[in-house]
Protein backbone atom coordinates (compact mmCIF):
# COMPACT_ATOMS: atom_id res chain seq x y z
CA UNK A 1 0.00 0.00 0.00
CA UNK A 2 3.01 2.36 0.64
CA UNK A 3 3.98 1.69 -2.74
CA UNK A 4 0.97 2.43 -4.26
CA UNK A 5 0.46 5.43 -2.46
CA UNK A 6 4.23 6.75 -3.07
CA UNK A 7 3.73 5.77 -6.31
CA UNK A 8 0.09 7.96 -6.87
CA UNK A 9 1.74 10.87 -4.99
CA UNK A 10 5.23 11.12 -7.69
CA UNK A 11 2.62 10.63 -10.83
CA UNK A 12 0.26 13.29 -9.86
CA UNK A 13 3.46 15.46 -8.70
CA UNK A 14 4.50 15.45 -12.43
CA UNK A 15 1.57 15.46 -13.51
CA UNK A 16 1.14 19.02 -11.76
CA UNK A 17 4.80 19.79 -12.52
CA UNK A 18 4.43 19.03 -16.33
CA UNK A 19 1.21 20.54 -16.93
CA UNK A 20 2.77 24.04 -14.60
CA UNK A 21 5.96 24.47 -16.39
CA UNK A 22 5.00 23.56 -19.90
CA UNK A 23 2.07 26.70 -19.76
CA UNK A 24 4.53 28.79 -18.27
CA UNK A 25 7.54 27.47 -21.01
CA UNK A 26 5.11 28.07 -23.76
CA UNK A 27 3.60 31.08 -23.15
CA UNK A 28 7.56 33.24 -22.41
CA UNK A 29 8.81 31.11 -25.61
CA UNK A 30 5.76 32.66 -27.47
CA UNK A 31 6.96 35.91 -25.82
CA UNK A 32 10.61 35.80 -26.83
CA UNK A 33 10.13 34.71 -30.32
CA UNK A 34 7.39 37.92 -30.76
CA UNK A 35 10.03 40.31 -28.71
CA UNK A 36 13.58 38.98 -28.31
CA UNK A 37 14.45 42.26 -26.84
CA UNK A 38 12.21 41.37 -24.08
CA UNK A 39 14.00 38.25 -23.37
CA UNK A 40 16.22 39.17 -20.16
CA UNK A 41 12.37 40.25 -18.22
CA UNK A 42 10.32 37.14 -19.93
CA UNK A 43 13.26 34.79 -18.39
CA UNK A 44 12.93 36.17 -15.03
CA UNK A 45 9.45 35.80 -14.93
CA UNK A 46 9.66 32.36 -16.25
CA UNK A 47 12.52 31.69 -13.69
CA UNK A 48 9.90 32.32 -10.86
CA UNK A 49 6.79 30.99 -12.02
CA UNK A 50 8.96 27.79 -13.02
CA UNK A 51 10.68 27.57 -9.26
CA UNK A 52 7.07 28.53 -7.54
CA UNK A 53 5.40 25.69 -9.61
CA UNK A 54 8.11 22.97 -8.94
CA UNK A 55 8.40 23.37 -5.26
CA UNK A 56 5.34 21.47 -4.52
CA UNK A 57 6.02 18.72 -6.42
CA UNK A 58 9.47 18.12 -5.05
CA UNK A 59 7.69 18.26 -1.89
CA UNK A 60 5.33 15.40 -2.83
CA UNK A 61 8.08 13.77 -4.18
CA UNK A 62 9.98 14.19 -1.19
CA UNK A 63 7.01 12.77 0.82
CA UNK A 64 6.15 10.16 -1.64
CA UNK A 65 9.93 8.66 -0.60
CA UNK A 66 9.05 9.15 3.62
CA UNK A 67 5.88 7.35 2.91
CA UNK A 68 7.80 4.32 1.16
CA UNK B 1 24.93 42.33 -18.00
CA UNK B 2 21.43 41.33 -18.33
CA UNK B 3 18.54 41.31 -15.49
CA UNK B 4 18.92 38.38 -15.76
CA UNK B 5 22.13 37.34 -14.83
CA UNK B 6 22.05 39.88 -12.23
CA UNK B 7 18.81 38.02 -10.89
CA UNK B 8 20.90 34.97 -10.84
CA UNK B 9 24.08 36.06 -9.47
CA UNK B 10 22.20 38.07 -6.49
CA UNK B 11 20.01 34.24 -6.06
CA UNK B 12 23.59 32.60 -5.49
CA UNK B 13 24.95 35.40 -3.35
CA UNK B 14 22.23 35.00 -0.74
CA UNK B 15 22.05 31.01 -1.17
CA UNK B 16 25.91 30.80 -0.33
CA UNK B 17 25.45 33.41 2.76
CA UNK B 18 22.38 31.19 3.97
CA UNK B 19 24.96 28.06 3.86
CA UNK B 20 28.01 29.82 5.50
CA UNK B 21 25.57 30.62 8.57
CA UNK B 22 24.43 26.44 8.31
CA UNK B 23 27.30 25.49 8.48
CA UNK B 24 28.52 28.04 11.21
CA UNK B 25 25.35 26.87 13.38
CA UNK B 26 26.85 23.38 12.71
CA UNK B 27 30.74 24.01 14.33
CA UNK B 28 29.56 25.74 17.23
CA UNK B 29 25.79 24.81 18.21
CA UNK B 30 25.37 21.34 19.88
CA UNK B 31 22.66 20.78 17.19
CA UNK B 32 24.65 19.13 14.93
CA UNK B 33 22.11 16.68 13.18
CA UNK B 34 19.88 19.59 12.51
CA UNK B 35 22.81 21.75 10.94
CA UNK B 36 23.74 18.83 9.25
CA UNK B 37 20.43 17.96 7.81
CA UNK B 38 20.29 22.13 6.95
CA UNK B 39 23.29 21.59 4.99
CA UNK B 40 23.09 18.60 3.11
CA UNK B 41 19.43 20.35 1.91
CA UNK B 42 20.88 23.49 0.64
CA UNK B 43 23.67 22.28 -0.91
CA UNK B 44 21.26 19.40 -2.88
CA UNK B 45 18.62 23.14 -2.99
CA UNK B 46 21.81 24.95 -4.14
CA UNK B 47 22.59 22.29 -7.24
CA UNK B 48 18.55 22.53 -7.95
CA UNK B 49 18.62 26.03 -8.47
CA UNK B 50 22.21 25.92 -10.19
CA UNK B 51 20.82 23.51 -12.40
CA UNK B 52 17.05 25.77 -13.29
CA UNK B 53 18.73 28.66 -13.80
CA UNK B 54 20.78 27.32 -16.38
CA UNK B 55 18.11 25.56 -18.46
CA UNK B 56 16.18 28.33 -18.19
CA UNK B 57 18.71 30.66 -19.87
CA UNK B 58 19.43 27.84 -22.61
CA UNK B 59 15.86 28.02 -23.20
CA UNK B 60 16.05 31.89 -23.58
CA UNK B 61 18.77 31.75 -25.93
CA UNK B 62 17.27 29.00 -28.25
CA UNK B 63 13.62 31.06 -28.12
CA UNK B 64 15.59 34.28 -29.18
CA UNK B 65 17.42 32.18 -31.72
CA UNK B 66 14.31 30.14 -33.21
CA UNK B 67 15.68 27.24 -32.17
CA UNK B 68 13.89 24.32 -30.15
CA UNK B 69 15.21 23.67 -26.31
CA UNK B 70 14.34 20.39 -25.51
CA UNK B 71 13.34 20.39 -21.96
CA UNK B 72 13.73 21.86 -18.55
CA UNK B 73 15.55 19.33 -16.72
CA UNK B 74 12.82 18.52 -14.16
CA UNK B 75 13.96 14.95 -13.53
CA UNK B 76 17.43 16.01 -12.55
CA UNK B 77 15.66 18.48 -9.64
CA UNK B 78 13.38 15.62 -8.57
CA UNK B 79 16.45 13.12 -8.79
CA UNK B 80 18.38 15.28 -6.48
CA UNK B 81 15.59 15.37 -3.60
CA UNK B 82 15.06 11.79 -4.05
CA UNK B 83 18.45 11.24 -3.34
CA UNK B 84 18.57 13.53 -0.27
CA UNK B 85 15.57 11.97 1.21
CA UNK B 86 17.18 8.06 0.74
CA UNK B 87 20.30 9.47 2.47
CA UNK B 88 18.46 10.88 4.89
CA UNK B 89 16.55 8.15 5.54
CA UNK B 90 19.53 5.98 5.69
CA UNK B 91 21.46 8.17 8.26
CA UNK B 92 19.08 9.54 10.53
CA UNK B 93 21.61 10.17 13.22
CA UNK B 94 23.32 12.10 10.92
CA UNK B 95 20.89 14.43 9.34
CA UNK B 96 17.65 15.38 10.61
CA UNK B 97 14.58 15.03 7.80
CA UNK B 98 12.89 18.30 8.90
CA UNK B 99 16.21 20.37 8.88
CA UNK B 100 16.67 18.73 5.30
CA UNK B 101 13.63 19.25 3.72
CA UNK B 102 13.57 23.05 4.76
CA UNK B 103 17.01 22.98 3.95
CA UNK B 104 15.66 21.66 0.07
CA UNK B 105 13.57 24.50 0.32
CA UNK B 106 15.51 27.22 0.93
CA UNK B 107 16.11 28.54 -2.89
CA UNK B 108 12.83 29.11 -3.62
CA UNK B 109 11.94 31.31 -0.09
CA UNK B 110 15.50 32.66 -1.71
CA UNK B 111 13.50 33.31 -4.58
CA UNK B 112 10.49 34.74 -3.27
CA UNK B 113 12.11 37.05 -0.91
CA UNK B 114 14.52 38.53 -3.47
CA UNK B 115 11.19 38.85 -6.30
CA UNK B 116 9.55 40.83 -3.63
CA UNK B 117 12.36 43.22 -3.06
CA UNK B 118 13.27 43.15 -6.56
CA UNK B 119 10.33 42.75 -8.86
CA UNK B 120 9.49 46.27 -9.65
CA UNK B 121 12.89 46.49 -11.34
CA UNK B 122 11.27 44.66 -14.13
CA UNK B 123 8.53 46.59 -15.08
CA UNK B 124 9.04 49.71 -17.56
CA UNK B 125 5.54 51.34 -17.60
CA UNK B 126 3.79 52.92 -15.39
CA UNK B 127 -0.26 53.31 -14.50
CA UNK B 128 -2.25 54.44 -17.28
CA UNK B 129 0.72 54.12 -20.03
Amino acid sequence: MELLAAAIAVGLAALGAGIGVGLIASRTVEGISRQPELRGALQTTMFIGVALVEAVPIIAVVIAFMVM
Amino acid sequence: MTYYKIMVNRQRMWMLFLLAISVLGWGFTDYESIFAGLIFGQVVGFFNLYLLQKKINVVGEKAANNQAAKSLGALSRFAGAILLVVVVLRFPEYFHLIAAIVGLMTPYIVIMIDFIFHHKETTTTKRGE
